[in-house]
């Protein structure tokens, strides 16, 4: 048993190294169907962040009517931090308002002057809420437009992030749901022509399986060596797509970083680099070995 | 040892390739079968070597009828037969001696026992100093005397060649048929097929002859007559 998978083994081995360029053309297609599912991954990911950044971006701003005083400022803090839905209440005074307008308009002078030139603070104080979920929101409006607030509350600014923010998250979702579906065909198509590939390779081997046969060999013997190739093609299309997906989102994540809201494909790919090459291996193996299989299946029927 | 007992074949949809043919070969005997081109020589060996059924008889070999071998038996009833072809069927990605090799580790035979027999057996073939060549590039005498080799390393009761000099010129076409004859002699049943009328006549041996599908002369020192 030993000596049939030690022989089944070399007998691969050097089928796949002298059978020259039928394995080169499946080792190629399958770096490219994994390069191709590997980035159907990335993009997954990529596509996940762009979407915690937008939540993270959503929140109500209620501004408070300007006689409204800070301990009343800070009891419908206290009370709204109380709610199950709300992550975070910050409270912007007057002073941080009118600092932060200072700060972003700090190039310019005229806007800082006539800020002088009024003398008083014409900002308002407001209350930035985070919700935990996006979809909470609705609830805590409820609340900021409740009766009891309506005396102090001067604006709520949600209304038109909303509708910004729908639109946005609308239109990722559809870029994510259209780009895995068109991922999904190009990854099916990569699969189907690694297949067959494979299928051309081996009916090319066909005359040499019917030398086999004659001679007496076993269809294991004459299996064996085709999935130990399936195996080496496998691999090897593993181990250089992970290398050009590499060094492609090496070079191309400072250039798309600002395209991604932040997101550094390059960071993500290598904290996630064992994991990935992982699944590229296993399903590099997989389809070499099995599309062997399927491929040499009717030339073993005796 | 083998034994044709009424043999037809007929392949789809209507050809008839072998007609009611009977015959036996003995253990130790040197057989020859001659016939034109499309006479059926190649069908007779394909159906003993059951790679085609035959349409009606019986074939038996060493006291067993073929057609009841079981599929997963059959590796090793091919393994007992040593053949020889007119395109020698090498393993293109082995070389010579791996192709020589490769019939005893489908037996398997150990290490040992391969380093020590291809070597002596691309001796007798006289291709000691080829052995690490591939069949490409190798002259069709070469690739036969190989293909000879490796049909002698399985330790064949039989070997069988289908028109082995069939690609040859008279010179190797010589050689190997002197090589078929030195194997006879060491005690192996041979079986030749050809439409070789200089070897026929030169080998002064039993000659069966085959004409439309049918056996029409089976003859001790037989000549080539058509
Ligand atoms: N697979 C097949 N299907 C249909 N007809 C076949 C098949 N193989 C052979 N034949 C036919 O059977 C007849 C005998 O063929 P066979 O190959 O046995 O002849 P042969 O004596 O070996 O000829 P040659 O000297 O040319 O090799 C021929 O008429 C041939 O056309
Ligand atoms: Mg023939």
């Amino acid at each position: 048993m030993f000596t049939f998978l030690r022989r089944v083994i070399r007998f691969g081995w050097h089928n796949f190294w002298r059978a020259g360029g039928l394995n080169i053309a499946t080792v190629f297609v399958l770096i490219v169907t994994l390069t191709l599912i590997t980035c159907l991954f990335i993009s997954e990911g990529a596509v996940n962040h762009i979407m915690d950044q937008i939540k993270e971006k959503i929140d109500i701003s209620v501004y408070m009517t300007p006689d409204t005083s800070d301990e009343e400022i800070e009891l419908i803090k206290n009370k709204l931090v109380a709610m199950p839905e709300v992550q975070e209440v910050k409270i912007v005074s007057k002073e941080d308002a009118m600092n932060q307008f200072r700060e972003k308009h700090q190039n310019d002078p005229v806007l800082l002057e006539s800020l002088d030139i009024v003398g008083t603070n014409p900002f308002y104080a407001s209350l930035d809420i985070k919700a935990k979920n996006p979809e909470q929101y609705a609830a805590i409006l409820e609340v900021i437009n409740s009766d009891s607030l309506k005396d102090v509350v001067y604006k709520v600014d949600y209304v038109e992030k909303k509708t910004v923010i729908e639109k946005l998250s609308g239109f990722i979702t559809n870029v994510n749901t259209g780009g895995l579906a068109l991922a999904l065909a190009l990854g099916v198509v990569a699969v189907l022509v690694a297949f067959n590939t494979i299928r051309v390779a081996i009916y090319d081997a066909s005359k040499e399986i019917s030398i086999m046969r004659l001679v007496g060999a076993s269809n294991s013997f004459i299996r064996g060596p085709f999935i130990v190739q399936g195996i080496i093609s496998g691999a090897i299309a593993a181990l250089a797509s992970f290398i050009i997906l590499l060094l492609m989102t090496y070079f191309l994540a400072p250039k798309i970083e600002s395209l991604t809201s932040g997101f550094n494909v390059f960071s993500w790919f290598i904290s996630r680099a064992f994991g990935l090459f992982f699944l590229q291996l296993v399903s590099g193996i997989a389809l070499g070995v099995i599309s062997s299989l399927i491929a040499i299946r009717k030339y073993l029927t005796a | 040892m083998i034994l044709f007992e009424n043999i037809s074949k007929i392949y789809k949809p209507d050809t008839v390739a072998l007609k009611n043919v009977s015959f036996q070969i003995n253990p130790n005997e040197f057989v020859s079968i001659v016939g034109k081109s499309g006479a059926g020589k190649t069908t007779l060996i394909k159906l003993l070597l059951r790679e085609e059924p035959p349409t009606t008889g019986r074939i038996v070999y060493a006291g067993k009828n073929i057609a009841e071998i079981k599929n997963k038996d059959l590796p090793l009833f091919r393994q007992k037969i040593g053949c020889v072809f007119q395109d020698y069927r090498l393993l293109p990605h082995k070389t010579v001696f791996e192709n020589v090799a490769y019939a005893m580790e489908l037996m398997g035979a150990t290490d040992d026992e391969i380093l020590s027999d291809v070597p002596r057996l691309l001796e007798i073939v006289g291709l000691e100093d080829r052995a690490k060549h591939f069949p490409l590039g190798l002259s069709g005498g070469e690739k036969q005397r190989t293909a000879i080799a490796r049909a002698l390393a399985v330790r064949p009761e039989v070997i069988i060649a289908d028109e082995p000099t069939g690609n040859l010129d008279p010179y190797h076409t010589r050689d190997i048929i002197k090589l078929l004859e030195k194997i006879y002699e060491l005690g192996t049943t041979v079986i030749l097929s050809t439409h070789d009328k200089v070897i026929i006549n030169s080998l002064g041996r039993r000659v069966i002859t085959l004409d439309n599908g049918e056996i029409i002369r089976d003859e001790e020192k037989g000549r080539f007559i058509l």
